[in-house]
């Protein structure tokens, strides 16, 4: 980059502002709508400064929704699944592309028409489970039904074949358990995505709606999405309380990110050099 | 050894915060109840929606005047959620249903036609002693073929057209003078003429309503009485002209969904809208500082001295056969939908329109809402509610909704003969429902 031209340069730039406009401005004009009285942002000329009423906003929504237990249950909820579902989908991934077993392609087969099954299909039998179960309206409902996320178990089996056979036979030959080489040698080399996997199951449970909202049934249970749909009534829509409540939502996902961005980049690089 | 213990360690944990999650355990549903004959009691839960579900529960403290040993728990959920768990509930038989729970007036039928075993009869708890005291039309969403309620009528709602008084006054135009839809179109070219504002704002490819009020005025609907298509009747016809002619002479404002039009409302780009009574309560929301600039008058008629009456939205309450406690139900549901005070507070804090005609007596209907340049708009849309003509939405509203609405894009956008337009329309509709079409 030493050498480049300095119009070269400035139209770079300019790309990368215009760039970062148009991706930025949403989250902007949001945090504006929740910081104003509903309908300030049908204005025109439209206001497109932060206000002060965003205190205001906060009170209301958690009046109405109890935005903070709400936001306390979508945590709770999301972290416990994106936990759970890393453990069972590597380990699931790591047995599919590793072990050698009776009916273990069958198995992935089948695995794999059911990424395919629409959610709407299995929604109604699953919710007669849990409710014969007894577990409506409990969260290991929302957690449980989902914890072996095929995909995820195929995007790890994808990831473990990259693994060389030759370094579990190392680690067997020098004593270690199956255990042991599966959280010593195998995680670790899988880290990046591991990540990855991480902030897709983050992302699917923090904006899993008509799951929570089937099996959820009292407000104190709610988790975000479903709280948020709630404002959304018929007529008369609050809508600097959504916009409160869509900012709060739209925060935890920016701080996981940040957290694993290191992570989540390196397992995009990781694909892409072959030894 | 020492790796089997960590395993353990892990699953143990997990266990363990699952666990805890399970503490807080289901609503409702197992309190035992009063049995029939003794005095309700026990816990109900009523499912309902913002300003609706607001209204419920401002009842609660009457209610449990009368009925003290019954626990009502309201629980607000979003519109079309109420529907995605109350589908899903009653496909499993009933599981994780409410006690009592609200459904808007044109997908009553949907839902009883689907599962008629798993809605309560109100009929047969003595419901008809009530009969009296709804219009025609209420009853006739609420009821069965045996005119048999399986509804308890709750809010209806009566059409009008707002529109900006200094606007008209600008344009030199007097609401009092429109009475037909002709008018209401001469109307629109003056005030496009010397303001620069257009007429009225329409949704063209997702929002049928205008078109749905002007059929209900007339007496029609999407389906006629015996539930045949009927889209392609002299009303849908006459309706669509109407709707034509606005968008030919540039007096249409297209706006995206719901937002679009509040949009609109707050920005005086639109000097009517033509909408239920319940836009009253939005259009003070989102613009409180336009305070006296709006009014009321009724839909114009299709022919001087025709009917200016219809209805659009409006909801009802349902009891599912699933409720472990019928007695408090059915008690909550008479003593909201029936006395007086629940009604008028819901109407006076909320702005929910109540169909109880004996309401309509109370002062509060008389009173000059000042908002609205201190006309009595209470007492226009009250009045308006007995002529309401009866409409027969059947289980495939939803089907001919969507079908219209494109009919709307197609005749106002590709410029598609209405004729022709109706008729495919028509013909789409026959092979969605399989039902006939009317001649």
């Amino acid at each position: 980059m030493k050498n480049v031209s300095p119009l070269k340069k400035t139209l770079l730039y300019f790309f990368l502002f215009v760039g970062v406009i148009v991706s930025v401005f949403p989250f902007y004009w949001m945090f504006v709508g929740a910081t104003n009285p509903s309908g300030e942002i049908f204005k025109v000329p439209p206001n497109f400064f932060p206000g002060t009423h965003g205190w205001e906003n906060f009170k209301n929504l958690n009046e109405n929704v109890g935005i903070i237990r709400v936001l306390g249950n979508s945590l709770l909820i999301t972290l416990t699944f994106t936990a759970l579902a890393a453990i069972i989908c590597t380990a699931a991934g790591y047995a599919f592309a590793k072990f050698q077993f009776k009916g273990r392609n069958q198995i992935f087969f089948m695995l794999l028409v059911a990424i395919m099954i629409p959610y709407h299909v299995t929604l109604i039998p699953l919710f007669e489970i849990f409710s014969n179960v007894g577990w409506l309206n409990t969260f290991q409902a929302v957690i449980l039904p989902q914890a072996a996320y095929p995909f995820a178990i195929f995007l790890m089996r994808q990831n473990m074949q990259a693994i060389p056979d030759s370094l579990l036979e190392a680690a067997r030959v020098d004593g270690a358990g199956e255990f042991h080489i599966f959280f010593r040698i195998v995680l670790p080399v899988m880290r990046p995505a591991l990540a990855a996997v991480g902030i897709f199951l983050f992302m699917f449970q923090w904006n899993n709606f008509i799951w929570p909202l089937v099996v959820l049934q009292s407000q104190d249970m709610y988790t975000l999405p479903v709280a948020l749909s709630s404002l959304v009534g018929m007529s008369r829509i609050d809508y600097g309380q959504v916009m409160m409540g869509t900012t709060l939502s739209t925060l935890p996902i920016m701080i996981f990110f940040l957290l694993l961005q290191k992570q989540f980049i390196s397992g995009i690089l990781g694909g892409s050099v072959k030894e | 050894m020492k790796n089997w213990w960590k395993m353990f360690l892990v699953v143990g944990l997990v266990a363990g915060v699952l666990a805890a999650c399970s503490g807080n355990s289901g609503s409702g549903g197992d309190e035992s109840s009063g049995d029939e004959g003794g005095e309700p009691s026990g816990e109900i839960t009523v499912w309902g929606w913002n300003v609706a579900a607001e209204s419920m529960e401002l009842a609660v403290d009457g209610f449990k005047e009368q009925y003290p040993d019954v626990e009502v728990k309201v629980e607000d959920i979003g519109r079309l959620d109420v529907y995605e768990k109350l589908t899903v509930g009653l496909a499993s038989g009933g599981n994780g249903l409410p006690d009592v729970v609200m459904v808007e007036s044109d997908r009553l039928a949907n839902y009883y036609d689907q599962f008629p075993d798993a809605i309560t009869n109100l009929s047969e708890l003595g419901y008809d002693d009530h009969k009296d005291k709804f219009g025609e039309y209420k009853k006739s969403v609420t009821q069965n073929a045996d005119g048999e309620f399986f509804a308890a009528p709750w809010d209806v709602g009566p059409t009008g057209v707002f529109y900006r008084t200094d606007i008209f006054e600008e344009a030199g135009v007097n609401p009092e003078d429109i009475k037909t839809w002709d008018d209401y179109i001469e109307a629109g070219k003056t005030i496009k003429e010397k303001t620069g504002t257009q007429m009225v704002p329409i949704d063209i490819a997702k929002d049928d309503a205008l078109y749905r009020m002007m059929l209900n005025q007339q007496g029609a609907y999407y389906y006629d009485e015996e539930g045949n298509i009927d889209v392609t009747s002299e009303e849908s016809k006459k309706a669509f002209e109407v709707i034509q002619q606005l968008e030919n002479e540039e007096l249409v404002l297209n706006n995206d969904g719901w937002n679009g039009v509040v949009s609109a409302t707050v920005n005086g780009e639109v000097a009517t809208v033509p909408f239920g009574v319940w836009y009253s309560g939005t259009i003070k929301d989102q613009a409180p500082d336009q305070d006296g600039q709006w009014g009321v008058f009724q839909l114009p008629a299709f022919e001087e001295g025709g009917n200016r009456a219809a209805n659009l939205g409006g909801s009802d309450l349902v009891i599912p056969s699933s409720t472990d406690n019928q007695g408090a139900a059915y008690a909550f549901v008479e003593y909201f939908t029936t006395e007086v005070d629940p009604q008028m507070k819901a109407l006076k804090e909320k702005g929910i329109f109540p169909s109880l005609s004996s309401t309509y007596e109370e002062e509060f209907f008389t009173q000059e809402s000042e908002y609205f340049s201190n006309q009595q708009i209470y007492k226009l849309f009250s009045e308006e509610v007995a002529d309401i003509p009866v409409a027969n939405y059947t289980a495939d509203y939803a089907r001919a909704f969507d079908t219209m609405s494109d009919t709307q894009a197609s005749i106002l956008l590709d410029g598609t003969k209405i004729e022709d337009a109706l008729q495919n329309a028509a013909e789409k509709l026959k092979s969605e429902t399989g039902r006939e079409v009317t001649e």
